[in-house]
């Protein structure tokens, strides 16, 4: 046994007074008005709930404070996604499958996020991937369903949640200064434009390259005389370019 | 008119209630129904009835209650929603447990496994059944009602123990073992404590301890008797800060672990029964009873069942004192709470004796006045 201990156990006023009052005053608190939300009677997002707060407590309750950054479910901008997958692959919980929606082109589909609300865990790391700020959490927390099938929001699902302009969490990561940039092993490379077209943010360029003369008893390469040039200001980091390529001559890395 | 009493009311029910019967039955047989026997014996049973329907309907209420008082002072509100402010939910939680299935461990011994929890109840009714609740509630009116009380309420370490035992669990036998530790250790202070109260008023009958009371509560005089007895009952009733024998987060859930259903409530029945006797002895012995001072005026004290209301409303008072000590304290440890008892609550039970028999030979105080004339 410590010290304290004995000293606590042995002083009453230390265990039993002082906790005594300050159950009193918290006692005396609630008598007035405990903190609990009666949910489904009561939401702290009503504004008329949240003035009959402030004025029984005295103080406002945590509008700013709790709100803004409140995860619920995502909000998507299907007009602004890319396509770029960021957000399936940051997701810890694989509930975000990529389906396709109408307005891609038959050989470039655009594809947006479809999200299980079975799996999600509301971590928030998809909005935070979101190159194009377009997936967002909003406040909205409802989602009891009767059916598992509901709980699977279609990306059009999503834009209607979008469309309701609830409140979104703002929070975006910042770019890091030192991002690793899309390198290229110009002699891999057989200039067969697949990063160029899947790009989603098409800052993929393909330039041509001179055609070097065969020395005698050498043989060419047999390719297409273009190479890749990304735009870097406009790279969103996706990585679609290199798992596309079939020669695997992407790579990340610093520029020189 | 004499005084309008429990038995009266009974007696008078069954009897008009023999009389409907016999009037439409021929002689013979009516005779032998509106006989003085009959009636005797049925209004023994309304008697009983009430008594039991009154104990069960206040130990649910003080659930009710404690869950309440509990909500607000944990910052929230408690049942709400069942009947008016949640006080038909403990109704339903008990309907829920009748409904349940009981069921017994594999190796556990029937008997005592069945008996332990019957047993703790029905004596923990009997308490309630000769405490005096009002001037016209009192069936036990013996010479030693609080002997017989006490000695009633020390039954429980022994059902307590055997009900563990016969669980055949190692959770359950270690509680019950604490238990009847615990109860043990505090059964000293608190018949002392007693003692000093039993000094002061003269006599061991609970009905002329409260006339004792009259225009002079022993709360204040007898303040340390009072700690002590509160702390004794505390441990008794097994309530925080003294729930070692169901302490969650070491022994599961005590020595009544293996118990489901409605012996399960028997266990929780029987535990609010207590802590209502507890209450219910704390009034009776240092609160006045169901008297309220002379001066108080007459209105308040007149009015049909006074008695009973302001009762009750004392006893709902010193309940919601356990609740806010069990709000505030954190459970000790068996070391302390052994320590406590033996040397903390003995000494100070000793002095109180003391104190009340100093107080019975000097006979007035500055503030509290005269000791009643009855004091030895
Ligand atoms: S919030 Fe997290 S778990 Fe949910 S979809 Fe986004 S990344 Fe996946
Ligand atoms: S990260 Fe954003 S832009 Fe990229 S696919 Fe997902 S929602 Fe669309
Ligand atoms: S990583 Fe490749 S595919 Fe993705 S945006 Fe950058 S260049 Fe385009």
């Amino acid at each position: 046994m410590t010290e304290e201990g004995t000293a606590t156990e042995e002083n009453p006023v230390l265990y039993v007074v002082r906790p005594m009052a300050t159950a009193a005053k918290q006692f005396a608190k609630s008598l007035v008005r405990p903190s609990t939300v009666i949910y489904p009677f009561e939401r702290l997002e009503d504004p008329a709930f949240r003035e009959e707060v402030a004025v029984a407590s005295g103080k406002p309750i945590g509008v700013g404070a709790i709100w803004d950054n409140y995860r619920g479910v995502h909000a998507l901008n299907i007009a602004t996604c890319i396509s770029c997958n960021l957000c399936a692959f940051s997701c810890p919980d694989l509930c975000i499958e990529m389906v396709t929606v109408p307005g891609g082109d038959p050989k470039h589909p655009k594809k947006c996020p479809e999200i299980d609300y079975g799996k999600c865990s509301y971590c928030g790391f998809c909005s935070d991937a979101c190159p194009e700020g377009c997936l967002t959490m909003t406040t909205r927390y409802e989602l009891a369903t009767a059916k598992r099938s509901e709980m699977v929001y279609s990306p059009e699902k999503l834009y209607e949640v979008f469309r309701t302009k609830l409140p979104m969490n703002p929070i975006r990561l910042e770019r890091p200064e030192n991002e690793d940039q899309i390198l290229l092993d110009p002699p891999l490379c057989i200039g067969c434009n697949a990063c160029a077209r899947d790009c989603p943010t098409a800052c993929i360029t393909m330039l041509d390259v001179a055609k070097p003369e065969a020395k005698a008893g050498e043989k060419l390469p047999k390719r297409i005389w273009k190479e890749p040039v990304v735009n870097d200001s406009d790279c969103v980091r996706c990585g679609t370019c290199i798992s596309v390529c079939p020669k695997e001559c992407l790579f990340w890395g610093k520029r020189p | 008119m004499s005084q309008v009493t429990l038995y009266s009311v009974a007696y008078t029910l069954s009897d008009d209630l023999l009389r409907a019967v016999g009037s439409i039955l021929p002689a013979g047989p009516r005779g032998l129904v509106t006989s003085g026997t009959a009636v005797t014996a049925l209004a023994l049973l309304v008697f009983g009835a009430i008594l039991l329907a009154a104990s069960m309907l206040n130990t649910i209420l003080l659930i009710w209650w404690e869950r309440k008082l509990l909500g607000r002072f944990m910052d929230r509100r408690g049942a709400m929603h069942v009947g008016y402010a949640g006080l038909l939910q403990n109704f339903a939680d008990g309907l829920k447990l009748f409904r349940k299935n009981t069921f017994q461990p594999r190796e556990a011994d029937s008997l005592g496994f069945y008996f332990g929890p019957t047993a703790y109840l029905a004596t923990s009714l009997m308490i309630f059944g000769i405490l005096p609740i009002s001037s016209g509630w009192n069936a036990g009116s013996l010479p030693l009602t609080l002997l017989l009380a006490l000695t009633i309420f020390s039954f429980a370490p022994l059902f307590i123990f055997v009900s563990a035992w016969s669980s055949n669990n190692k959770y359950s036998l270690m509680g019950g073992m604490r238990s009847a530790a615990q109860m043990i250790a505090y059964e000293v202070p608190l018949l002392l404590a007693v003692v000093a109260v039993v000094i002061v008023a003269g006599s061991f009958d609970l009905t002329t301890i409260v006339y004792e009371q009259q225009n002079y509560w022993f709360w204040g005089p007898l303040v340390v008797a009072l700690i002590v007895f509160v702390a004794g009952m505390l441990a008794e009733m097994e309530r925080i800060p003294f729930d070692l024998p169901e302490a969650e987060a070491e022994l599961v859930e005590g020595w009544n672990t293996e118990y489901g259903g409605m012996l399960f409530a028997f266990f929780m029945l029987a535990d609010y029964l207590r802590a209502l006797v507890g209450s219910i002895l704390v009034v009776l012995l240092f609160l006045g009873g169901w008297t309220l001072p002379t001066w108080v005026p007459g209105s308040l004290t007149s009015f049909p069942l006074a008695g009973i209301v302001w009762f009750m409303v004392k006893t709902y008072l010193v309940f919601g004192l356990f609740v806010w000590v069990r709000a505030a304290l954190p459970r000790v440890r068996t070391d302390q709470l052994l320590r406590v008892g033996w040397n903390r609550m003995i000494p100070l039970a000793l002095l109180s004796v003391f104190l009340a028999a100093v107080l019975v030979e000097v006979r007035c105080l500055p503030v509290f006045g005269c000791v009643p004339s009855a004091g030895v």
